[in-house]
């Protein structure tokens, strides 16, 4: 596009800017191209494998409809293990997330040592805490609940800490001008603030462990997951695929409400 | 009370609201019986000696990390990193054009529009998990599985989060671009692509935080990655391993997380 | 009567943020405190009810040491003293009347406080002290749907409802517009006057403190660089507080009434 006698300017944007987009552009490409080499996954072997889909699709459906009977307990039973390890996760997150917040919480070691904890526990995986508490208490629901329990309070200390850390500190200053003492600053000055956020959170938090506890299932922590681990193994694929719909279905159905019910409060 | 000089006023409340307030608590106590009604959970197996016995021969176990099968461990994590950044990518790019179709500054048709959410909605709903089992039956038992679930995953959550942002663009830059005669294309990438492309990256890296995090999981139905040694060394009893499992994951995870992270802020 | 003695107060980066103060107030007196930003008539005013903590000397409030004071102590003595804000710092999410009654939360039990168990005689002399200002029709309007003005006049009515023997005030006007800033000033003089409270208040605007206040206290750098009464005051007085002329800026200004 250039070299001319007199000054042109090279292109649109400074040369710098260039090199990093260039550089970045190949970093990006080379290691989808190694990681593609190492997972033997480029997209069109999709289109090759094409064919198995459609194969696949046949021993899907048509879906087992009389297995209907035997996924109500089980999806009920994670409906259950879903509503009380949120509720639990809810109570537990209070206390925590106000520790984990640097404006309530001003002791600088206490904040990080509670910061380091809760980074720590979401990174672990949701499912390495069921295989753990499988183990610890066997088999069923309870060891499913434990798991949710402790994966919802990383995913709402971690919301509610970043929303207590935006609120109006003014108010709790005139709380405790006039006399009032900690727990008393917390209710009436940050309470009312974070509320709506919470409950909102709260409801969000649900939707996430009914998917989650559809995974821990697959170790033998209770609910659909472990009815669904049971049906893979047979290659009882029709019913397979009646679980998937009905989990579908249930998900897109809390998805709605919750959404409802958060779109109200704030 | 009614010899007092003053009396407070009646709280206004509106009948309708009373009604709700009362139909939502009435229902949320509904709920709970019903849960705690029927939940099985065999307390008297939980709180037995064989528990206590658990705890004293697992935990121990579990905070010895088997170091000498870091080796093999450490490879299969970079394989987990491979599947999230190869699924993350194809979504990444996949995501685009759906996004442009649901958001409605850009096609004026309610009804692609609704179609478009639809799709995406649909996808949104399905846990990466059954997706993994899904692709696991139609491709076989190996990480383009788990690829092929991550990527479709993603696409749901990160065309969603784009067709927001395109949303939220300045209209005006458009409106100059067509009046100084730009056609459509010119205008994608001289209107619009400036405006969202920051917040696309910005997001996409974000989802492979997340899509880290997933493929860890997804070995457990054969999807390839970390979750394969995971349901071994479950299924032997091999808690050292599991919890050197655990380590590798809490540290790679960290480790990307922070990069991630620093990128991202450098990019806004 | 409050009574600083040799007070100082120096922050953790070095700044100083009182040096040396020696000040009587007694009680009833409307005490305007004037000085530039950065002046210190900040921390002055936080000193007295702790809210900032003199690194040395003492300070009495009704003959206690409030730098002695703490927790449950400290609590007692803020619970006689009121305190008004710039930024009137109520919650906003809250009804008017959840904020006025917090001012009876030093009073209050820490169970029925969070249970918003609170007698008929405080919910009563909330809205007594919510038609004081003349905002009682509010009552149960949320407070972010009220204007700045009639904000502040809630925050007003929540420290009558600590029955304060005190009420400090910082900044009060600084964000309200001149008719508004009036009317706020005209209720903690009111206030000032018929309840025998004793005032103090942070102001910079100089016709306002000529109009309200009994004694005025200039300062300068953290400093008391002026104190007496408003008798003995001219513009002269005030560039000497100031340290340089007097600019429009320091004038509020505008009507005495709405």
């Amino acid at each position: 596009m250039n070299k001319h006698s007199s000054y042109v300017p090279k292109g649109l944007y400074p040369f710098k800017t260039i090199l990093i987009i260039s550089l970045s552009l190949i970093v990006v490409i080379s290691f989808y191209l190694i990681s593609s080499i190492r997972t033997e996954s480029f997209i069109w072997h999709f289109f090759v494998k094409f064919p198995n889909v459609i194969g696949l699709i046949g021993d899907f459906f048509p879906p087992d409809w009389s297995y209907l009977e035997q996924v109500w307990p089980k999806l009920f039973e994670t409906i259950h293990m879903a509503i009380i390890a949120t509720t639990i996760a809810v109570i537990i997150s209070i206390p925590f997330s106000l520790l984990t917040a640097n404006n309530v919480t001003t002791t600088t070691w206490i904040y990080q040592f509670m910061r380091f904890l809760l980074n720590i526990t979401r990174t672990i995986p949701d499912i390495i805490l069921a295989v753990v508490f499988v183990g610890l208490f066997g088999i069923g629901a309870f060891s499913g609940i434990i798991a949710l329990i402790i994966f919802a309070i990383g995913i709402l200390v971690k919301l509610m800490s970043e929303v207590i850390e935006t609120i109006d500190m003014n108010p709790t200053e005139a709380i405790r001008a006039s006399g009032g003492n900690g727990l008393q600053t917390i209710s009436f000055a940050i309470v009312p603030q974070v509320l709506p956020q919470f409950i909102s959170f709260s409801l969000y938090v649900f939707e996430i462990n009914i998917r989650a506890s559809l995974v821990l299932g697959l170790v033998g922590a209770g609910g659909i997951g472990q009815l669904l681990n049971k049906e893979i193994n047979f290659m009882n694929y029709p019913a397979v695929s009646t679980i998937i719909i009905i989990v579908f279905a249930v998900v897109v159905v809390i998805d709605y409400i919750s959404g409802k019910l958060r779109e109200g409060l704030v | 009370m009614s010899n007092q000089p003053l009396t407070l006023p009646k709280k206004p409340k509106s009948k309708l609201k009373l009604v709700k307030r009362v139909i939502v608590l009435i229902a949320i106590v509904l709920i709970y019986i019903w849960t705690f009604s029927n939940i099985s959970i065999r307390w008297e197996s939980i709180f037995s000696v064989r528990t206590l016995e658990n705890i004293d021969r697992i935990i121990p176990r579990f905070f010895q990390p088997a170091f000498e099968e870091t080796g093999s461990i450490m490879e299969m994590m970079i394989e987990t990193i491979f599947i999230a950044y190869t699924g993350s990518l194809a979504a990444a790019v996949i995501a685009v054009p759906l996004a442009f179709l649901c958001a409605s500054n850009m096609v004026r048709n309610k009804f692609l529009n609704n179609i478009g959410m639809w799709i995406l909605g649909a996808v949104r709903a399905f846990p990466e998990i059954v997706l993994a089992i899904i692709f696991v039956a139609a491709v076989g038992p190996n990480p383009f599985a788990g690829v092929l679930a991550i990527a479709i995953g993603s696409t749901g959550m990160l065309g969603k989060l784009y067709s927001e942002v395109i949303e939220s663009i300045d209209m005006n830059v458009i409106e100059t671009l067509e009046a100084s005669g730009a056609n459509k294309m010119q205008i994608l990438f001289y209107g619009i692509m400036p405006q969202v492309l920051p917040e696309f990256l910005s997001y996409a890296i974000y989802r492979f935080e997340i899509d880290v995090r997933a493929s860890s999981v997804l070995g457990i139905v054969g999807a390839g990655g970390i979750g394969t040694l995971i349901t071994f060394a479950y299924m032997n009893r091999n808690w050292e391993e599991v919890g050197m499992i655990l380590l590798v994951i809490i540290i790679t995870v960290t480790i990307i997380d922070q990069i991630s992270g620093f990128i991202r802020k450098r990019l806004v | 009567m409050i009574e600083f003695q040799n007070l100082s107060l120096v922050y953790p980066n070095g700044t100083e943020g009182l040096k040396n103060i020696n000040v009587k107030i007694n009680e009833g007196e409307f005490v305007v405190i004037v000085g530039l930003s950065g002046a210190g008539k900040s921390t002055f005013i936080r000193s007295i009810n702790r809210l900032v903590t003199p690194t040395n000397g003492a300070l009495f409030v009704e003959d206690e040491d409030v730098l002695q004071l703490n927790g449950k102590g400290l609590r007692q003595l803020r619970t006689k003293i009121g305190m008004i804000f710039q930024s009137y710092n109520l919650v906003k999410r809250s009804t008017v009347i959840k904020n006025v009654i917090s001012g009876r939360l030093g009073y209050t039990g820490t169970l029925q406080s969070i249970l918003n168990i609170f007698s008929k005689e405080d919910k009563l002399l909330a809205y007594e002290n919510l038609k004081r200002v003349n905002i009682e029709e509010k009552l149960y309007n949320r407070a972010d749907e009220l204007s700045g003005g009639q904000q502040q006049r809630v925050s007003i009515a929540r420290v009558l409802t600590q029955k304060p023997k005190l009420i400090l005030a910082d900044e009060p006007v600084a964000s309200l517009d001149p008719p508004t800033s009036h009317q706020v000033m005209k209720y903690l003089k009111q206030i000032n006057v018929e309840d025998n409270i004793t005032t103090i208040v942070n102001l910079h605007f100089i016709d306002m403190a000529m109009e309200y206040a009994d004694r005025i206290i200039g300062m300068r750098a953290g400093e008391v660089v002026f104190d007496g009464p408003v008798s003995e005051v001219t513009e002269k007085t005030f560039e000497e507080i100031y340290g340089r002329s007097i600019r429009d800026e320091d004038r509020r200004g505008g009507v005495e009434d709405e």
